[in-house]
């Protein structure tokens, strides 16, 4: 809870330095990467290790967003984030990041889960509808998962739009017992 | 105490008319001396002084505690006489009593059996009124277990029915599912979207 609440503040203070849209999603992207490696395992063994010095590990974080070759404020923010023992959180920091970015944005990231692989006009159609329900643009997210055996099934803002034939064969089952 | 101040007494009674009677068996010593038939009236008069002061020492000395000791005795014995006649009243009474209770227990036993007899036939009647009653419980709760017992069973039944056909139409859709049907189940999708929206 408490991490979440850093990420939110380390998130609205990288959004707070451009009002540049191209500029944001640029950041996002660039976050979420140098989130991914500084979780992966091994570094984030490295880093955590009580062997490596406070000032070793700054530069090390240092090296890692450039050799990433971020822009300015994500070194700085990498370096920051070092300085002050948050390494851990910029999992955090990334997704309160995007989820703000989308609020500003006014989009909604959704999921959509098909039975089956689908073609590009299908996920266009649902994204448009789900669209219509959320008066918002949505990014969809797409997975097949075949235990659904029909339809689709899509997660956006915490809400469950289920049209699989799975789900109907358990209603209908539901019903058969009583 | 009071034996020990009697026999006292008497001991020293009895000692005073040794010593005072010691002068006439000397008396009668010396007159035994003299030819018979001659006796005197002096002898005769200190006799009967002696006698007379033998008496006055016997009752001034022993009187007193001779009449308290025989007082006393009579008293003892009055009291025990007493003590005697209440315990045989008392003896009489209960007699008396127990022959009244003993003329009562044929009338009581009587009373007794008609008490029991009574309680007894309460008794009876409250036992079978609660075996009645027991009985009409157990045939209702019977009734009401068959009856659950039922539609358990009849709810499993059901259940396998409607495991095993969803099982068979999981069977039969992964079979002979096609394109069409998956098209056709995203245009029921964005249909129900689509009136989700106009809500």
């Amino acid at each position: 809870m408490k991490g979440s609440r850093v990420a939110k503040r380390y998130a609205r203070a990288l959004l707070g330095l451009s009002e540049d849209r191209n500029q944001l999603e640029t950041w996002a992207a660039e976050l979420e990467r140098l989130a991914r490696i500084a979780d992966a395992p091994e570094i984030a063994l490295r880093l955590a290790s009580p062997e490596v010095s406070h000032e070793a590990r700054i530069e090390a974080m240092a090296k890692i967003a450039e050799r990433l070759e971020l822009s300015y404020p994500l070194r700085s923010l990498a370096v920051v984030v070092a300085r002050h023992g948050r390494i851990a959180d910029l999992t955090a920091v990334s997704q309160s990041y995007q989820d703000q970015l989308d609020v500003l944005l006014g989009r909604a990231r959704a999921t959509l889960t098909f039975a089956r692989e689908p073609d590009a006009q299908d996920t266009e159609a649902v994204v448009r509808g789900l669209e219509a329900v959320v008066r918002k643009t949505v990014i969809a997210t797409v997975k097949v998962d075949q235990a659904l055996l029909g339809g689709v099934v899509a997660e956006l803002e915490g809400k469950i739009y289920d049209g699989s034939l799975a789900t109907r064969l358990s209603e209908a089952q539901r019903r058969l017992v009583g | 105490m009071k034996r020990n101040a009697i026999a006292i007494k008497l001991s020293v009674i009895l000692s005073t008319g040794a010593v005072l009677l010691m002068p006439v068996a000397a008396c009668c010593a010396e007159a035994g001396s003299e030819p018979t038939g001659g006796g005197s009236w002096l002898s005769l008069l200190f006799y009967v002084v002696n006698f007379a002061l033998f008496i006055w020492i016997l009752v001034h000395f022993a009187g007193a505690p001779v009449l308290k000791f025989f007082a006393d005795r009579a008293d003892a014995i009055n009291e025990t006489n007493a003590r005697a006649e209440a315990a045989l009243t008392e003896a009489q009474n209960l007699a008396n009593r127990s022959a009244e209770c003993m003329s009562r227990l044929g009338a009581e036993k009587k009373q007794l059996r008609a008490d029991l007899d009574a309680e007894t036939a309460y008794m009876a009647n409250r036992i079978r009124e609660l075996a009645r009653e027991t009985a009409l419980r157990i045939v209702r709760d019977t009734e009401l277990t068959g009856q659950a017992i039922t539609e358990a069973a009849q709810r499993r039944v059901r259940a396998l029915l409607a495991e095993a056909t969803g099982r068979r139409a999981r069977e039969l859709m992964v079979k002979s599912f096609t394109p069409d049907d998956q098209t056709r189940l995203l245009r029921g999708f964005e249909e129900k979207l689509a009136q989700e929206a106009r809500r």
